[in-house]
């Protein structure tokens, strides 16, 4: 719109005042906006006008429609060392360019260096003194890889007006904050600032590299999300063979067949790598295809991480756009021309034919490295052993010598401190939001709380390179009221996974599904700690329900429900719920230690259609079958009409020591009776499990619907209690803060000024002040309670003068009028009231207070050595009484009139 | 005591009695009706109910061997008996009887409840055995000494305790006093003790308590040490070298040696001794040192051994159990499908398709019980042979050792013998004067070896007698030669006799060791195949049945 403005003023200008103000007009154009914007007082027809022309104009629309100018930037209000140099820093400049000019003598074929871009303010500053070197006061910013993708979310990236060449301004790390965009330099000075800050040895790369990585192109990496973590298959330590191990069978296999099978095999495994070589080569060329003409030209810049500091292991570039780490091998990086930090600027002199793989970092090495300022404590040349030794100390002194000579130490930044308020850090991406394409995969990522449902992070990974065809999406919330912190849904298998944080109120886990309609594929997982029945996990299919269960007293372990068809029900009890008839159930338990194991139950399944119950017994520990039992629950009448109550074919049983008393119909009759109550008991709890299914389903959809976003208490923004408790807070300690003010106020301030300054207070002196200080009070008082009085008789006075009134003229009122007057009786009464009450209040406060000031001057450490020995003056307190006894108010109280 | 049946007859239990008691004891109908039917085992019994029978003398319980909970109040009881085999027995009941003293029960160690509540009882004890005792009561009896409440002092258990109506309830301090020297007492006389209660009990007899806190204290420690000192020695004898840390065997040798003892008193050869008893003490502790090594070498040996055993069998079981459960599976689908097939060949396939897969079980599972036994055998050879070699290594090294006692015996004995001849010669030549003082000289032979003794020995004038003994011996050569001679062969034997000893008993415990290793490989071994008989046998059973019931359908 700015541009557009400004277009349109230059139109009008040209019009209206032609040649007038041709020569004002490029003066205008360096001006700040708002001086320009408030000269041109537009009309309604100039207005119209306008339109009309506009329309008329075919602007051709800029590519990019916000480009980080210098127009954008207010600077009237940067701090003064943006907008001058001091004598430190000319001096610096002016070796700079000695600098430089040797540089361009020695190396003409070199490009120019980026020594000193002008800032926002056109003041030409040294690149070093714009690092500002900044530890910030979040703990998640402490180490580089936050560091850096803090600075990458926070910055938009704006790409170089020339991709050739370095930029032609640098501004201040506070600016870009400030505008939240900047191009690569902009992106590497302040991570390379912070990083600083934060202790790690780090420099601005000045450099060359691959188109990708100068337009944060990342269409073709894999997004680092969708890689997955490959499991390092943990060898598992030989132990040595035991002295007594037993030798293994003989092997009777075929030795030949076996090298068959392995040639087989690993012919096929060679095709496969083979067709997947050529796939890869394939795409290789396909992306060759495209290659940039650029490639080798383009500028860049990033941040290098020299091993030392930190605990760095080894040296690293970052790419402050993708705040990805890389090698100092990596191809990516085709040239180094120059690098810097906050004390000094080296330059390259080695040959970056085979890009950086074969640049050598060491910073001490003037062949390499051709440094720029003498003298600063980093970066010895990393010695040789046999020059180690005896040199080294001798090296030092002279090297001290010559530093005091010529080094030129660094002048201080010209850039403010570096501030990123917490709301601003809390929000990272400009407006909170941020997207980044990926080869095959879309990253979305918000601000916390800006999403209504707690949404934050959204990878949405396609089948093919154009990105149409969706295959997986995976959420990413915080703070849901629900403990949500990841949904996975799979497109092509429509198969969605919940990942739930602890505390969902039903202890819930991790919940797949396809529906969230009861009684389809499903699988819920829980913390089985929070739950009273030790649940792991529950898989349920369309006729199938598994649980698993864990720590259990009952040693329940596992429970799978088959349910048959729904029978049809007749209309009449459609109010019960229809629920699915039972088939099997089958329960399996873990070892009791304190059973033995032939007589605890391993697996017992009730077949519910046949009345047939299975048992299984655990197996001891030295053998290899486990008893059984089956019962066959059928009620069987004699040939004499007899209930038959057991038979012996009733229970068929296997056992594998067999025992006399097991044999018994006795105890067979006892356990069937066992296993009746246990049967009812599993129906009742596997028809619980269903409602629990259905009620943790109309769970989920509230959740849903209404996603709730839980806010810490500790967030005293967003809390609406802790805030507030926090205003409340801030309240009182002003409140407090004013009490004390009026607590120091000085009583005999008025009466010592009257005396000649800067002389010793004589007794005298100081029982008249005293006396001048109490009167005076008295006197207040007494005028307080003279005052309100006042205010009591006058009030007074026109309430009679009212009611009065009103009695006079009572028949011809109105309706209206009356309740005017009777609203104003009423208000009248109640301020009447109020000052008897804060007449009688200040009759009984004002002795106290006259007391409570003599006290205070008493004990005054200016008068207390006078007025020690001097007795209270009794009669002072009977002045005070007389004072407060002012006339008596009650007795002439009108009546509030009735009706 | 008031009995409710005068008129009846007092009972001895007998079967008949233990028979209805049992039947009648059955809850529901049904479940009677079948108890009636076939009858019920004693031994199956956990509870009985025997009261109001008018018994006068417990019999017949032996069989009840896992009976937990026996009532057999109210009856004319006068002697605890025949309970001795009921051991897991948790509650008796012998109240309202005509019990006089505590007896019999000295073998029902798991017994937590006991009420011998109004009978004739006038002293607590004989229940040391009943360490898991909760509750006890003990009303209306002739109690009368206020000392048999220290007694249960040994029942950490003890929470319950039920005195009312003995004489010694009827004291004043009866309750304070039981209070407090039962301090984890929580029910008294069916009441609970209060805190107030038992702090006052506690400030009251805190000195007598005290002290009897220390005799126990003491008492328990000194328990503790010797059971240490059991322990120890047992270590010991594990490694067949007990008694061998210390002069125990050199002290044993001249325990029952005369001569010896009166030898000592020679000159000079005080000092032999002790030289010759040092040497000697070194050796023991070499060889018990040495046996306490081997036998860690040989525990180590067996530990690996054991594992190793265990393991393959264990691998042996899983492969085995797989097996039988991958079965299993299919067999629960055959049996299912074979229930539901009506063609008749396709289920006489079936059938012929199921008894080969069993067969087939069979085979795998005596295939790898073989393998195991073969696997089995080639180890526990091995470690046979090992075990062999290390005892008898173990016995030739102490053989060694014992052999440089022999040695060191021998050359003891030339020395002693060199001594005495040379004494005995100065005896007779007189030429003992020098040594001795001028007084002395005068005195006779006799007398003066035996000044002579005592200058040496140093004992004083009581062992004067002594002297005299031993100067009998030195009348001639031959008696002093005789003399050492027979303590000498006295030492020898001793110490061939510890060494027979440990010799015997090391090579007894390996073969032992080996046969129990040998014996429980074959019992293992039949268990298996007597297993896997049962369980195919079984699967064979199924089969058969579902065959004729087809061919009957």
């Amino acid at each position: 719109m700015e541009v557009l403005k400004e277009t349109v003023e230059e139109e009008e200008a040209a019009e209206q005042e032609e040649a007038a103000v041709r020569a004002e007009r490029s003066e205008k154009m360096t001006r700040p906006m708002e001086v320009r914007r408030e000269e041109a007082p537009m009309t309604q027809e100039m207005l119209r006008d306008l339109e009309k022309k506009l329309s008329d104009i075919d602007m051709a629309i800029p590519e990019k429609p916000l480009t980080f100018t210098k127009d954008t930037i207010d600077i009237s209000s940067l701090p003064l060392s943006y907008q001058s140099n001091t004598l430190k820093e000319e001096h610096l400049l002016q070796v700079v360019d000695n600098f430089s000019r040797q540089y361009i003598h020695l190396c003409p074929d070199r490009v120019p260096l980026f020594l000193h871009p002008p800032n926002e303010c056109e003041v030409p500053k040294f690149v070093s003194t714009t690092i500002r070197p900044t530890l910030m006061p979040y703990p998640e910013l402490y180490n580089w890889d936050t560091c850096a993708q803090f600075v990458s979310d926070f910055l938009s990236m704006v790409p170089l007006p020339d991709p050739l060449k370095p930029p032609p301004y640098l501004y201040s790390s506070t600016t870009v904050l400030k505008y939240q965009k900047g191009n690569c330099f902009d992106f590497s000075t302040l991570l390379c600032s912070m990083l600083l800050g934060a202790g790690y040895d780090a420099y601005c790369v000045n450099g060359y590299a691959s188109q990708d990585m100068c337009q944060m192109d990342l269409t073709r990496d894999v997004c680092p999300l969708t890689v997955k973590h490959q499991e390092v298959v943990q060898e598992k330590e030989k132990v040595p063979p035991k002295k007594y191990a037993v030798k293994p069978p003989r092997d009777l296999t075929s030795r030949f067949e076996q090298e068959q099978e392995t040639k087989k095999q690993k012919e096929t495994k060679a095709e496969e790598e083979r067709r997947l070589r050529e796939e890869e080569a394939h795409l290789l060329d396909a992306e060759k295809a495209k290659t940039d003409p650029l490639h080798g030209l383009r500028v860049h810049s990033w941040v290098l991480v020299l091993s030392g500091k930190r605990e760095v292991p080894e040296s690293f570039f970052i790419d402050p756009f993708t705040a990805r780490s890389y090698s100092t091998q990596d191809d990516h990086f085709l040239g180094i021309e120059s690098l810097w930090n906050h004390k000094n600027y080296w330059i390259n002199m080695q040959d970056c034919w085979n890009c950086c793989k074969d640049l050598v970092f060491d910073l001490g090495d003037p062949v390499r490295w051709e440094y720029l300022l003498l003298g600063t404590e980093k970066s010895h040349l990393s010695l040789t052993e046999e020059e180690e030794d005896g040199m080294n100390d001798d090296d030092d002194v002279e090297k001290l010598g010559e530093d005091e000579d010529k080094s030129f130490d660094m002048p201080p930044s010209w850039v403010e401190q570096i501030e990123i308020s917490p709301e601003a850090f809390e929000t990272r991406c400009p407006s909170g939001k941020k997207v980044i394409q990926y080869k095959r995969a879309k990253l979305e990522k918000w601000a916390p709380y800006l999403n209504s449902n707690g949404l934050v992070c959204r990878l949405t990974t396609y089948k093919d390179l154009e990105c149409t065809e969706t295959l997986e999406i995976k959420e990413w919330f915080q703070n849901r009221g629900d403990m949500l912190e990841l949904r996975h849904i799979n497109k092509s298998t429509g198969l969605n996974i919940d990942y739930f944080k602890p505390g969902h109120p039903q202890a819930l886990r991790v919940h797949s599904y396809k529906s969230m309609q009861p009684e389809t594929d499903r699988v819920m997982e829980f913390y089985d700690t929070a739950r009273v029945d030790g649940l792991v996990k529950r898989e349920e299919t369309p006729q199938t329900m598994a649980e698993h269960y864990q720590g259990r007293s009952d040693f329940l372990t596992y429970r799978h429900v088959s349910f048959g068809d729904r029978v049809k029900k007749v209309a009449l009890n459609s109010a019960e719920s229809n629920s699915r008839p039972m088939v099997k159930i089958t329960e399996r338990f873990a070892h009791n230690p304190e059973k033995p194991a032939e007589e605890d139950v391993a697996e017992r399944a009730f077949l519910l259609s046949e009345e047939r119950v299975q048992l299984r017994y655990h197996c001891r520990d030295d053998h290899i079958t486990a008893s059984k039992r089956e019962f066959l629950r059928r009620t069987e009448v004699d040939s004499k009409g007899n209930k038959v109550v057991m038979t012996p074919d009733v229970c068929v049983s296997f056992e594998v020591e067999p025992m006399e008393h097991t044999k018994k119909l006795l105890y067979q009759y006892e356990t069937m009776m066992k296993l009746k109550n246990e049967e009812k008991l599993s129906r009742h709890q596997a028809w619980e499990s269903e409602l629990e299914v259905l009620e943790i389903l109309k769970l989920r959809e509230e959740e849903e619907e209404g996603h709730r976003l839980t806010i810490s208490i500790y967030d005293t923004k967003r809390n609406k209690k802790s805030k507030e408790y926090r205003e409340a807070m801030e309240r009182v300690m002003h409140e407090e803060h004013l009490r004390q003010t009026e607590a120091q106020l000085d009583y005999l301030a008025p009466f010592l000024a009257q005396l000649p300054p800067n002389e010793k207070l004589t007794r005298w002196q100081a029982i008249r002040i005293k006396d001048d200080c109490l009167s005076d009070f008295q006197q207040r008082l007494i005028d307080k309670a003279n005052l309100i009085q006042a205010r009591f008789e006058k009030e007074t006075q026109e309430l009679q003068k009212k009611q009065q009134w009103y009695q006079e003229n009572q028949v011809t009122l109105t309706a209206e009028e009356e309740d005017l007057y009777l609203s104003y009786c009423h208000q009248a009464m109640f301020r009447i009231r109020i000052l008897e009450q804060r007449l009688n209040r200040h009759k009984e406060l004002a002795p106290l207070k006259y007391l409570a000031l003599e006290e205070k001057l008493y004990k005054d450490p200016r008068l207390v050595e006078f007025v020690k020995v001097f007795d209270t003056r009794p009669g002072a307190l009977a002045k005070v009484a007389r004072a407060g006894n002012l006339p008596h108010s009650q007795a002439s109280v009108p009546h509030t009139p009735s009706r | 005591m008031n009995r409710l049946y005068h008129s009846t007859e007092p009972q001895v239990m007998d079967e008949e009695m233990l028979k209805q008691a049992v039947g009648e004891q059955s809850l529901r109908d049904e479940a009677r009706q079948l108890a009636r039917q076939e009858g019920v085992l004693f031994k199956d019994v956990l509870s009985l109910r025997l009261d109001f029978q008018n018994i006068i003398r417990i019999d017949s319980l032996w069989h009840f061997e896992n009976l937990r909970k026996l009532q057999l109040d109210n009856n004319i009881i006068e002697k605890i008996q025949g309970l001795e085999h009921l051991v897991h027995l948790v509650w008796l009941d012998l109240s309202f009887n005509n019990i006089e003293v505590i007896e019999g029960l000295d073998t029902l160690v798991n017994l937590e409840d006991l009420s011998l509540f109004n009978n004739r009882i006038s002293k607590i004890g004989s229940l040391d055995a009943l360490v898991k005792l909760q509750v006890l009561s003990l009303g209306n009896n002739d109690i009368s000494q206020m000392m048999n409440i220290i007694y249960l002092r040994q029942f950490k258990g003890l929470r319950t305790l039920s005195l009312s109506g003995n004489p010694i309830a009827e004291m004043e301090d009866y309750k304070m006093f039981v209070c407090a020297y039962l301090p984890d007492l929580v029910y008294l006389d069916f009441q609970c003790i209060d805190d107030h209660m038992k702090e006052l009990a506690e400030l009251r007899y805190q000195y007598s308590i005290d002290e009897l806190k220390q005799q126990e204290h003491l008492t328990q420690v000194q328990l503790a040490k010797e059971q240490a000192q059991q322990e120890e020695l047992e270590e010991h004898k594990a490694a067949f070298v007990e008694h061998l840390n210390g002069s125990f065997l050199f002290d044993s040798m001249y325990a029952e040696d005369t001569e010896g003892n009166k030898l000592a008193y020679l000159p000079g050869v005080k000092e032999l001794l002790q030289a010759y008893k040092d040497k000697f003490v070194i050796i023991c502790l070499s060889i018990f040192e040495y046996g306490l090594k081997q036998q860690e070498k040989r525990r180590v040996e067996l530990d690996t051994f054991n594992e190793c055993v265990q393991e393959a069998i264990q691998e042996n079981q899983e492969q085995g159990r797989h097996r039988v459960a991958r079965f299993e599976e299919k067999h629960s689908l055959n049996l299912n499908t074979l229930r539901d097939e009506s063609d008749l060949t396709n289920f006489e396939t079936k059938i012929v398709e199921y008894s080969e897969n069993i067969t087939e079980l069979f085979n795998v599972l005596m295939t790898l019980e073989m393998q195991l036994v073969e696997q089995l055998e080639e180890t526990i050879n091995m470690f046979e042979r090992n075990i062999t070699d290390l005892v008898a290594l173990f016995i030739e090294n102490v053989q060694g050792l014992m052999a440089q006692c022999r040695d060191l015996e021998n050359h003891h004995h030339e020395k002693l013998l060199e001594i005495a001849i040379s004494t005995l010669e100065k005896t007779l030549k007189g030429e003992l004067d020098e040594d001795l003082p001028e007084d002395v000289r005068a005195v006779g032979f006799q007398k003066i070896i035996s000044v002579g003794l005592l200058a040496v020995s140093k004992r004083g004038s009581c062992k004067r007698k002594l002297c005299a003994e031993i100067s009998h011996l030195f009348v001639d050569k031959d008696t002093i030669v005789n003399a050492v001679g027979t303590s000498h062969d006295l030492h020898l034997l001793k110490i061939d006799n510890r060494e027979d000893e440990l010799v015997t008993r090391t090579n007894s415990w390996c073969s032992h060791l080996v046969d129990t290793i040998h014996k429980d490989e074959i019992m293992r071994n039949r268990r298996r195949v007597k297993e896997i008989y049962q369980y195919i046998d079984h699967m064979q059973n199924e089969l058969d049945s579902l065959e004729c019931s087809e061919i009957i359908d």
